[in-house]
């Protein structure tokens, strides 16, 4: 019994894959039996998105000390307009196409970063006017631009093998990496070593301002690789495509098992709370529940699931 | 809750913050040298008040001054809000959906089922409560929770009116169209709501518990008072003033619509910030807070007026935002 518990602690993705599994069930209950698999291989696509942002908003979240990325969304958003805009549905700018949108979340990334640190902004109020500004520059640009995507990266989001998502099995191999950096590498330890005792890790040598730095760009450059695969999966940028993946980024993570308040994260969790939260939105679209419900349900499931998880201890 | 604050790669204390940043305050108002970061807001008042009055003249009338300040009616309202929740050091990121749910509930409700409507307000005001108490209780990051809760007020405000319309109750209307004599309403809204803030923070004894839970809980915690009552004491007023920014929203737009309220979010933010609130709690500038709400709304007229799309709206309270805290900063740098 104890053994189990001590194998459950230590690895809490098991509890989104579990809520992810009774989802998958129900649905496929209340479809009574019909397009189990699609439903999966539908989900294991759209949560690409979530994984994608998720695992930047990870690195920050894990550094601890209130480090928060709010500017997901508008970031996704902007390198959606700035890649599409270039690729004009064209193959030829495919490559330089998205460098764009990883340089656009890299320079938004750097944005954060630069505020917090030299105006000593709090993380969520400097990612929300970076956030803001990146938001106004996407509406702008949008005004009578074309921003289709290249039919080649087009396809590449919407293919599938064997009716597993292409796009799915690329970010499954990411996480893996993504893993192994974060458990191995000096980096990965160091964010973590930040985040559970920032005083601890500064004694220990952890370079804190290259590790935050770095923690930010990450989820810049997540940020607009999610922004110019959910363009390319849409067929094109839009101005509103993003909203979900500000709170959505958090969720996933926070459901995944790591520590809102830093110290401790979980990629394979990740993976889990984004099946969960696709497979959820799923669910109720096949009770017929409408988008305000669903909206209602998201944000109480993500408020209850803290609250039992509980932030720091007291010290 | 210390930010990445250690620029210089300096020994990162949690207590470094929290002792030097008092009694430098404190030295300040000693030695009696004014410091001009406390009349940022009103530096910032003045030149947004000239801008107005370069673009649109006859700003200056009567009836011209009470059109402009008109739309910052709620704004000061859902700004007061915030600022108990940033006193509390706290953030709330579900404001502007918290206000745009009691627009939504007034512009269906109040005109037909009065009762459904005011009792629809007290469980809000209860749920906001419960928000508070799940935050302080648990120990988790108000942001997160804030966010989640924004999806719960927007979603239950767009069940309640999927798409904008309703209507206000002509009373309702009437009253934000008042025109008292020599002082035109929105003054007499905006003065209220400041001395309202400014009494119960800075001169009850009460408010000073509540500051003081904001800058060093522990303290007030050791000291007997209960930390919970407080912050359900902060978020209930807070909520009032986000029940009030509602019904002036309704009031003053005649409709409701769950989505045009959303911005009040960042504004407020700004408005405290811009005000003299600090972000890690303890402080209130009730008054400032009014000046800062003032600012910004005054600034997204500007917008208009100068024929820019509300799409710069939001970039623009950003920059704003930026800004302030720039100057903020550089000043008090060379202090150090």
């Amino acid at each position: 019994m104890t053994t189990t518990r001590v194998w459950l602690s230590n690895r809490p993705w098991v509890w989104p894959f579990a809520a992810a599994v009774l989802t998958w069930l129900v649905t496929v209950y209340v479809a009574s039996g019909r397009g189990a698999t699609a439903t999966l291989s539908a989900a294991a696509l759209l949560s690409v998105f979530y994984v994608v942002v998720g695992m930047g908003q990870m690195f920050v979240i894990a550094s601890g000390n209130g480090n928060i990325d709010l500017s997901v969304p508008y970031t996704m958003t902007l390198a959606g307009y700035l890649s599409m805009g270039y690729m004009q549905g064209q193959n030829g700018g495919l490559l330089v196409g998205i460098l764009i949108g990883l340089i656009c979340g890299l320079v938004v990334g750097l944005l954060n970063v630069a505020m917090i640190r030299a105006l000593r902004m709090p993380p969520i109020i400097a990612t929300l006017a970076v956030g803001y500004i990146a938001q106004s520059a996407a509406t702008t640009y949008s005004h009578g631009s074309v921003a289709k995507p290249s039919p080649v990266l087009a396809n590449y989001a919407t293919a599938e093998v064997f009716g597993v998502p292409i796009m799915s099995i690329t970010f499954v191999l990411v996480a893996i990496a993504v893993g192994i950096l974060l458990a191995r590498s000096t980096f990965g330890r160091s964010v973590l070593a930040y985040g559970q005792n920032a005083r601890a890790a500064w004694l220990a040598g952890v370079k804190i301002q290259g590790t935050v730095t770095m923690c930010f760009v990450i989820s810049g450059v997540f940020a607009g690789l999610a922004g110019v695969l959910i363009g390319a999966y849409a067929g094109g940028a839009a101005l509103n495509i993003a909203i979900p993946y500000q709170l959505g980024s958090i969720a996933v993570v926070v459901l995944g098992g790591s520590s809102i308040t830093g110290g401790k994260a979980n990629v394979p969790g990740i993976w889990g709370a984004a099946l969960f939260l696709t497979l959820l939105v799923n669910m109720l679209n096949a009770m017929g529940i409408g988008a305000a419900f669903r909206d209602i349900i998201q944000g109480l499931i993500i408020v209850a699931v803290l609250a039992i998880a509980g932030g720091e201890s007291e010290r | 809750m210390s930010m990445i604050d250690e620029s210089r790669e300096s020994m990162p204390t949690a207590t470094q913050s929290a002792t030097t940043l008092p009694s430098k305050t404190k030295a300040r108002r000693l030695s009696g040298r004014p410091d001009w970061h406390e009349y940022l807001p009103y530096i910032a008042l003045a030149l947004i008040l000239i801008a107005v009055e370069i673009t649109v003249p006859g700003a200056r009338s009567y009836s011209g001054f009470a059109l402009l300040l008109s739309a910052s009616t709620a704004a000061i309202l859902a700004a007061m809000a915030q600022m108990f929740i940033i006193t509390a050091g706290d953030i709330d990121l579900s404001l502007g959906a918290f206000v745009g749910l009691i627009n939504v509930l007034c512009a269906t409700q109040l005109e037909k089922n009065p009762a459904i409507a005011i009792g629809a307000m007290i469980v809000s005001l209860l749920a906001y409560v419960l928000m508070g108490v799940i935050i302080h209780a648990r120990r988790i990051p108000s942001i997160v929770v804030t966010l989640g809760a924004s999806f719960v007020w927007l979603g239950i405000a767009i069940l309640v009116l999927p798409s904008p319309g309703g209507e206000a109750p002509g009373w309702l209307i009437g009253f934000f169209n008042l025109n008292p004599p020599l002082i035109p309403l929105p003054v007499v809204i905006a003065v209220a709501a400041g001395a309202f803030g400014h009494i119960f923070m800075m001169r009850t004894a009460y408010g000073v518990i509540l500051r003081g839970m904001g800058g060093n809980a522990k303290a007030i915690r050791r000291a007997g008072w209960s930390l919970l009552r407080g912050y359900i004491a902060l978020y209930a007023v807070a909520a009032v003033f986000g029940i009030l920014a509602g019904v002036a929203v309704t009031g003053l737009t005649t409709a409701g619509d769950a989505n045009v309220s959303l911005d009040y979010t960042l504004l407020t933010i700004a408005s405290v910030i811009l005000g003299g609130g600090e972000f890690t709690g303890g402080k209130a500038a009730p008054f400032g807070t009014v000046i800062g709400a003032i600012t910004m709304s005054l600034a997204g007229s500007l917008l208009v007026f100068l024929q820019l799309s509300p799409d710069y709206q939001l970039g623009v309270q950003g920059l704003i935002l930026i800004l302030v805290l720039a100057a903020r900063s550089t000043g008090k740098r060379k202090e150090a």
